[in-house]
């Protein structure tokens, strides 16, 4: 009985030991930036040239998508190792599906500590989880969700692939404050370099609320306040947000006035 | 191989467990042919040595050859034409006693045909070879041993308390057992904590105890140390027969219960009974307490005769 | 050699022990280990076990998509037998080894044995060898049963169509056939590094329990370790980490990198744990039985 509790505290002990060391030498995860852009991209003109076949689009191969992505483990974190907050920005070419006016789809990752990670894709783009084939059967959508592995060896160089972030006007209402002003909720999606401009308030009667300038990190949200009162009688606020960096939504958002 | 070397060879051996000395300088010489006993109360170290003859343990200080080898020399040699056990036998009890004896045979490189039937034979297994030893009672294990040992074909039989634990008719067959082995012309190692055994098959004795040697010699030398044989002796009239006591060379001694002790020479004791009985005197109880040598070994391993 | 039970005598010193060395040993060995229902137990085990558990994955509305190759277990059969490997690794193969491996040495001990044995002119060494190889010969026996059981019932459940690599690629039957054997295969090196273990473990413990269970629970210890975002240092180094070394096969371009990895690590394993238990056993005192 001795011998049995000892071994198991020794084995506790090397277990904490190989802790202590792991805890000690942890650095460079070899789940990087760039292995993640190369693999996802790899991976995702797979899956997709096989949904294209089953759809009956042809002359989408592989290759011809010249799909690029840039993986992005969210803000405020060391852009390496396994985790659930990873998400990829990725562009390819398919004429049958064009890209949406930012130009990239985003992808979200679950990435393990072994290298392993799951791919969801977005649905807009890629369709739900079963498709139609051409002879009318439904069936599973390879590129929905998919597995890949990461090879720890594999060029680990930049991709250079970059795509800004997408800035959207998450209101949906304009409402009054107590001193008679309005704002605006904004949200910086997954990109590089966050967004930052202005956004320009003016009601459907057309006095200018003012141009309130911004600047966001990726994945992040703002409340924009506006200098002048909203002037009686209006209804709706159109908010018209630029640029210098992100993509701004292509046309302004018209929200209507609350109470 | 030195044909002339001694079967065991042991000298100065020491060995501790922690604070123990569980053999404490022991030197003991087995000639070829010799039947030999180390005799000793439980605890007195002779498994210890056994072991260490064997390989089992690794001695302190001191050597120990065995027909002129050493494990430091010669490794498993040493036990070439070495059987025995040490303690009770133990075997693989998912096989039959065939079969452990077949497995064994082959460590030993194979043994020639019949050897297996004829050793199942000598202890009298034949029979229930066949069976699981998980089923074997411990006097089938104990002799199950002695035919593992003969499969080797030995020179120098080991037997660590072969007796053990057995019922008196198992004893009686064992110490049949051991003494033919031994009358073939096989040097016999025995160890045992019993002096009748040792006396009736040995030729030459090592009394240990407490990891130390009490007494060395031939079992004629051990008779002659012997103490004169002790008697109970009650009769009608313990007054007369003290009184005739005076007239012999024997003491005697009351006990609390009135009952005397004698202790005198074999010829003194029995002429003074003689007398008793002439004096019209009733003997109401004649009783051996030890044999001598009983006594003498209780005397040499300092324990009590009544612990028996 | 004298004709009776009488003393061998004469001049000739006899040398058959010389002769008996290792292979008798080994045989002596296998005999026993065929003889315990245990082993026969594992290899059954190993034979039958992958038929229901295939026909339950095979019977899920739902696949287990949370694993890898889980979301087309339920209907592609080489999947369906990759999912079972990754389950395999995680413990099974670590048991089905040490079940035999971490007794072999306590069941001496056990049984009080060692004394019967040693007594019989075969060295430690010699024992301490024919344990080992014995108990590595059977798990890779183990595994080669459990693999081509495995692979068999999941091809004739689940059906043997294309398969979908881990990138993405569709990998045709006639090549998914030998890249799913080959992920099987890789099982062995780390499955060999914990019959090391489980063998220090029992030669340590003389306890065929700790024997057995420790290496098991060792191994989930070590996973558990390989899954700290924090240890990924250490982590090709675990012999765990070596039974996911498969994945770069069914990779495109495959890669072998982490095999390479496990091999090194696996070996460096099993001599680490050999030697220790080597340096146990020689000089132990067989006080024992």
């Amino acid at each position: 009985m001795r011998r049995i509790i000892l071994t198991f505290a020794a084995a506790v002990l090397v277990a904490v030991g190989l802790g202590g060391v792991a805890v000690a030498t942890s650095g460079g995860s070899t789940i990087t930036v760039p292995r993640l852009d190369r693999a996802v991209a790899t991976s995702f003109s797979n899956v997709y040239a096989q949904e294209s076949a089953i759809e009956g689009h042809t002359g989408i191969t592989p290759s011809s998508l010249q799909a690029k992505a840039m993986c992005d483990r969210g803000p405020n974190v060391t852009q390496s190792g396994p985790g659930a907050t990873w998400n990829c920005l990725m562009s390819w070419s398919d004429p049958n599906t064009p890209m949406p006016p930012t130009g990239y789809g985003k992808f979200e990752l679950n990435v393990h500590s072994n290298g392993c990670f799951t791919v969801g894709s977005p649905s807009s783009l890629i369709g739900y989880q079963t498709i139609t084939d051409r002879r009318g059967r439904t069936v599973n959508n390879p590129a929905y969700e998919w597995d890949s592995c990461l090879d720890p060896a594999s060029d680990d160089t930049p991709t250079g692939t970059t795509f800004p972030s997408a800035l959207t006007v998450t209101s949906t209402t304009v409402n009054v404050t107590a001193d008679g002003t309005v704002g605006v909720d904004l949200a910086c999606g997954v990109g590089a370099g966050g967004c930052r401009g202005s956004v320009a308030a003016v009601t459907d009667t057309g006095v200018k609320l003012g141009t309130v300038p911004f600047t966001m990190t990726e994945q992040a949200t703002t409340h924009l306040k506006f200098p002048t009162a909203l002037p009686a009688g209006a209804k709706q606020v159109t908010f018209t947000a630029t640029t210098t960096t992100g993509f701004a939504p292509p046309s302004p958002a018209t929200l209507a006035v609350q109470g | 191989m030195n044909s002339a070397a001694l079967a065991v060879d042991a000298e100065g051996v020491v060995k501790s467990f922690g604070a123990v000395r569980a053999v404490d300088g022991i030197t003991i010489r087995v000639a070829p042919g010799e039947v030999y006993g180390v005799l000793g109360p439980n605890g007195a170290g002779k498994t210890t040595f056994l072991r260490m003859l064997f390989g089992l343990i690794r001695p302190d200080e001191g050597t120990l050859r065995v027909f002129g080898r050493s494990w430091d020399d010669d490794g498993t040699r040493v036990l070439e034409g070495v059987a025995g056990f040490v303690e009770a036998p133990r075997f693989y009890p998912y096989l039959t006693g065939r079969q452990n004896l077949v497995a064994l045979a082959r460590l030993d490189g194979g043994v020639r045909p019949g050897l297996i039937e004829e050793v199942l034979d000598t202890v009298d297994l034949a029979d229930r070879a066949d069976r699981k030893v998980d089923g074997y009672s411990y006097g089938m294990r104990q002799r199950l041993g002695v035919a593992a040992a003969l499969l080797r074909e030995p020179r120098l039989l080991v037997l660590d308390e072969p007796a053990n634990g057995l019922d008196p008719a198992g004893i009686r067959d064992m110490r049949a057992l051991v003494k033919r082995l031994a009358d073939s012309g096989l040097t016999v190692l025995l160890s045992s904590h019993n002096m009748d055994e040792v006396e009736e098959i040995c030729d030459n004795v090592t009394i240990m105890d407490r990891g130390a040697v009490a007494f060395h010699g031939s079992i004629a030398d051990l008779r002659a140390m012997a103490p004169d044989p002790g008697h109970l002796l009650d009769t009608t009239d313990n007054a007369k027969t003290l009184e005739i006591a005076a007239r012999h060379q024997v003491k005697t001694e009351a006990d609390e219960s009135g009952a005397l002790h004698v202790v005198g020479p074999h010829d003194a004791v029995s002429g003074f009974v003689a007398d008793v009985v002439a004096a019209q005197v009733r003997l109401k109880q004649f009783t051996p307490t030890q044999t001598p040598l009983e006594a003498l070994f209780f005397m040499l391993t300092n324990t009590e005769a009544v612990a028996r | 050699m004298s004709a009776t039970t009488a003393p061998a005598r004469g001049t000739t010193p006899r040398v058959r022990t010389a002769r008996a060395g290792f292979s008798a040993t080994l045989g002596f060995e296998l005999r026993k280990l065929r003889a315990q229902w245990r082993t026969r137990a594992v290899l059954l085990g190993a034979l039958l076990l992958p038929i229901p558990v295939a026909f339950a994955i095979h019977a899920q509305g739902n696949p287990p998509k949370d694993s890898l190759f889980g979301r087309y277990a339920t209907t592609n059969g080489f999947a369906l037998a990759l999912l079972v490997l990754g389950y395999a690794g995680q413990w099974v193969m670590p048991l089905l080894t040490a079940i035999v491996a971490g007794d072999i040495f306590a069941s001496e001990d056990h049984h009080g044995t060692w004394k019967t044995i040693l007594t019989r002119s075969v060295s430690r060494g010699s024992f301490f060898g024919a344990k080992t190889v014995a108990a590595m010969g059977f798990a890779i026996l183990v595994l080669l049963i459990l693999s081509a059981s495995t692979i068999v019932t999941s091809v004739l459940v689940a059906g043997h169509g294309d398969l979908i690599g881990l990138s993405g690629q569709l990998i045709p039957a006639s090549q998914a056939w030998h890249l799913v054997a080959m992920s099987w295969l890789t099982a062995i090196p780390p499955t060999l590094a914990f019959t090391g273990l489980a063998i220090l473990l029992g030669i340590w413990s003389r306890s065929a329990a700790v024997g057995i269970a420790a290496p098991v629970v060792i191994g989930f210890v070590l996973q558990l370790v390989g899954s700290m975002g924090s240890a990924e240092a250490l982590r090709p180094y675990l012999p765990t980490s070596a039974y996911e070394a498969w994945h770069g096969f069914l990779a495109s371009p495959s890669f072998h990198g982490p095999f390479v990895t496990g091999l090194i690590a696996s070996a460096v394993w099993a001599a680490i744990t050999l030697g220790l238990s080597w340096t146990l056993l020689r000089r132990r005192d067989i006080t024992g039985g």
